[in-house]
């Protein structure tokens, strides 16, 4: 009798696990979330002719499709794409690191053509699964899919699409310091990714020119540069993203930089509570669109256009004509960028945004450098 | 880790005295001395210069201490100077066969950390927010330690409760969507209680009328709770942010008197009504499990079923509101997520909170006081990274977000020595 409820609850463990984790691939699904704008799409443009066969699908990483963040924008590019070309999607959720592989199989088993994995812990299986269907293209959103680190992507039919959000994280880096009153502004991480990072530090290098162009003392607190500052150690808005952004709250500062997913909202209730005047910078999209909460504190966003990108690969590729070379968002060709400062357009000197529009033309020409992994 | 030596000194025949026997432990002095290398060699290997900034007061203090600079090497050599004299004194009270008295080791603690600190924030701009050390220690803990207490009742009874997480991510779950529908966090507070004791249920219900292997009951709990929340957040509440998943939260609360307590008044009396009860809940958990008859009943089952059966306790009918209560109690740490940190659930925002409050559980000796200060010490760790940071610390930042951990597992493994759970912890009571 015993061993029998033994058995029957391994059972049930082993069920309830798989069907927790590996999601199966849904198979065109309906708008599956109100918040993207891809259904209101649907109908405008011409259909474009897409090679027979053609379908585009997509995996998320543990963030999944609703993450306010990269997976979200990936996904809604990629829906717009799909929809334009009247084509049916495949798409897929992971809930852990354990669901890379499967779900990537499931969807070449689905006929994909074209795999779009969302983030940089997807690199290995993506590669993997890469090499294991030549015939296959994927993309690969936010990693250079250079596991063995020789500088080359590990295969050749991945197209990694990348973003030099420093470019852009400096110009918020120099609004927030000439916004600054205080004196100090504040930035914090989830993990120390340099997908992460690059955003702390391109935000450090901004205030530092700024210094520099000024003769100011802004200071950052939270970042020291490299992978040296201030995280919470996940990617969940709870009590320990609450404790970091109290902390730096409290040293002073008047902007604060959140970086990671859905942290900012632990961020937010820090400001509340603190009762202070504190401004927040959004990232990868405009929180003061995609967050209505977020509409009197966002100062700006520093945006990642990862829904432009995805969306011109997979139009690409419905043409016959994928590109595996990788993209690099750049201030230049708008993969990055600041959002309008919306609810802030008067409390901002107008003069220190027509200093960032001038600095964002250096940039672009070169006339100022910012440094990043990825032009190092 | 722990060496224990019988002694017999006495050489007179057993039948005519007692064999004395001193058991002493060598874990102190070997602890000690770890510790005090540890701190040396960072000293050494890397020196730093300029002053540590300690800052006592919080903004809105009634009369503030001011903040104090102090030199930051000098600081750190004196205190690894009483490190070192401590872990002398250890080494002699061991060889004398004496025991290390508990205070000696909260004073090494206490330099060593005063060390530590001190050489970390050297020229640092940022002053060490000492009040927010102490706040923050307690405010990351209050999930764990609910967790903790939870989980001990529970054990306690002879249901080893593995699905804590699921408890908690549960009972935030709910308690965001009740709050948020009713905009009354007191609605959200309760719904967060049944949540807690819901998911306690199912356990139950499995566990003790049913016989299955408490442990895979919990672990399914967790990854069911999980996915459900998960499934609800994205298709239900991330369409309906602004009515089902926005929290009014509870306002902090300033005790008269006691928050104008320097350092710890801030730091302790300025918090919600959350942070209160569990002030209060863990005196009432002891009290009831040691000094009522339900809780001695409540252990006479976790002990020995069959001989509380004979003399006629129900024993399913003891755990079953063993069960509830522990889950009712998880419950309020599971609403501090959404009702009091966050305004917003979201998924799995309670990352693994829940195990470490099983390991409160084991480190504190399956006793509610202990388990309430194993997480705190978990707490404190966690919140000991986050003040390193906002200061600069050279220390890495994945070492610094390991801290916790490594803490946990240090303690539960060595400092705690033999533990021994309740007899019956695990096994389900069949009648005869």
């Amino acid at each position: 009798m015993k061993t029998k409820m033994r058995l029957a609850a391994v059972g049930a463990a082993a069920v309830l696990t798989l069907a927790a984790c590996a999601t199966p691939p849904d198979e065109n699904p309906p708008a599956a979330d109100p918040t993207d704008s891809a259904t209101e799409t649907e109908t405008s443009e011409p259909e474009a002719p897409a090679v027979e066969g053609f379908k585009p699908c997509i995996v998320s990483d543990a963030g999944g499709f609703d993450d306010k963040s990269f997976n979200q924008l990936s996904y809604e590019g990629l829906v717009k794409a799909a929809n334009q070309l009247g084509v049916e999607w495949g798409e897929v959720q992971s809930n852990s690191e354990t669901d890379f592989k499967n779900n990537l199989e499931s969807l070449v088993a689905t006929d994909c053509t074209l795999i779009t994995s969302v983030g940089f812990a997807l690199s290995a299986a993506t590669v993997e699964s890469a090499l294991a269907n030549p015939d296959l293209d994927y993309v690969l959103v936010d990693d250079a899919a250079d596991n063995d680190f020789d500088g080359e992507k590990d295969a050749p039919n991945i197209k990694p699409l990348l973003y030099d959000t420093a470019q852009a994280a400096f110009l918020a880096g120099y609004l927030a310091a000439g916004y600054s009153e205080t004196g100090k502004v504040g930035t914090f991480g989830g993990m120390p990714f340099p997908t992460v990072t690059i955003f702390m530090d391109g935000f450090k290098q901004g205030v530092e020119h700024f210094n520099e162009v000024k003769g100011a003392k802004v200071q950052v607190i939270g970042f020291e540069g490299g992978d040296q500052g201030s995280f919470t150690g996940g990617f969940e808005a709870n009590q320990d993203a609450r404790n970091v952004a109290d902390g730096i709250i409290d040293q002073g500062v008047d902007v604060i930089l959140p970086v990671g997913g859905p942290i900012y909202q632990s961020a937010l209730d820090s400001i509340t509570d603190s009762g202070r005047d504190v401004a927040l910078i959004g990232v990868d999209a405009d929180f003061f669109v995609t967050d209505p909460n977020t509409a009197d504190f966002v100062l700006t966003s520093i945006l990642k256009q990862m829904d432009v990108s995805v969306y011109d690969a997979v139009r690409g590729a419905a043409e016959g004509t994928f590109d595996p070379e990788a993209y690099i968002g750049t201030l230049e060709n708008g993969g990055v960028g600041i959002a309008p400062l919306h609810n802030f357009e008067d409390k901002v000197d107008p003069e220190l945004m027509a200093e960032v529009e001038q600095l964002k033309a250096d940039i672009i020409s070169g006339a100022v450098t910012v440094t990043s992994y990825l032009n190092q | 880790m722990s060496a224990t030596a019988p002694v017999v000194r006495d050489e007179s025949p057993v039948s005519e005295s007692l064999r004395h026997v001193t058991v002493t432990s060598k874990k102190f002095p070997t602890v000690f001395t770890f510790m005090t290398v540890v701190l040396g060699l960072i000293m050494l290997l890397a020196p730093r210069e300029g002053e540590t900034k300690f800052r006592f007061a919080a903004d809105t203090d009634f009369f503030a201490i001011p903040s104090v600079a102090v030199p930051a090497m000098p600081l750190a050599w004196v205190c690894l100077a009483i490190l070192v004299v401590l872990t002398v004194l250890s080494w002699v009270l061991f060889l004398q066969e004496r025991r290390t008295p508990w205070a000696l080791g909260v004073l090494f603690g206490l330099a060593f950390l005063a060390g530590f600190l001190g050489w970390g924030g050297a020229g640092s701009v940022s002053d060490f927010p000492v009040v927010r050390l102490v706040s923050s220690s307690v405010l990351l803990a209050v999930p764990i330690l609910f967790g903790a207490l939870g989980g001990a009742i529970g054990e306690r009874a002879g249901v080893i409760n593995i699905a804590i997480e699921g408890q908690l991510l549960g009972s935030a779950f709910v308690a965001a969507v009740v709050g948020s529908i009713t905009k009354n966090p007191w609605a959200g507070l309760l719904a967060a209680l049944l949540a807690g004791a819901l998911v306690a249920l199912v356990l139950g219900i499995f566990t003790i009328t049913y016989r299955v292997n408490q442990v895979i009951v919990g672990v399914v709990l967790n990854v069911l709770v999980l996915g459900l929340t998960t499934f609800l957040f994205t298709q239900v509440l991330v369409p309906n942010t602004s009515q089902l998943n926005q929290t009014v939260r509870f306002p902090a609360i300033r005790i008269p008197v006691l928050s104008e307590i320097p350092i710890i008044g801030p730091a302790l009396f300025r918090q919600s009504i959350i942070v209160y009860l569990m002030y209060l809940a863990v005196p009432l958990v002891w009290f009831a499990l040691y000094r009522t008859r339900w809780g001695l009943r409540l252990r006479a089952v976790g002990e020995h079923p069959l001989a509380a059966d004979t003399v006629g306790i129900k024993v399913e009918r003891v755990r079953y509101r063993a069960v509830l209560v522990a889950g009712a109690i998880v419950g309020f740490g599971g609403a501090y997520y959404t009702l009091v940190a966050v305004s917003q659930f979201n998924r799995n925002m309670t990352a693994g909170a829940g195990f470490i409050a099983l390991a409160a559980v084991i480190f504190g000796k399956w006793d509610p006081v202990r388990a309430a200060m194993a997480a705190l010490l978990f707490g404190f760790a966690s919140a000991l990274e986050g003040a390193m940071s906002v200061v600069g610390s050279p220390v890495p930042s994945q070492f610094m977000l390991m801290l916790p951990y490594v803490v946990t597992l240090f303690a539960v493994a060595g400092l705690v020595g033999r533990s021994r759970a309740p007899a019956a912890s695990g096994v389900a009571y069949v009648k005869e």
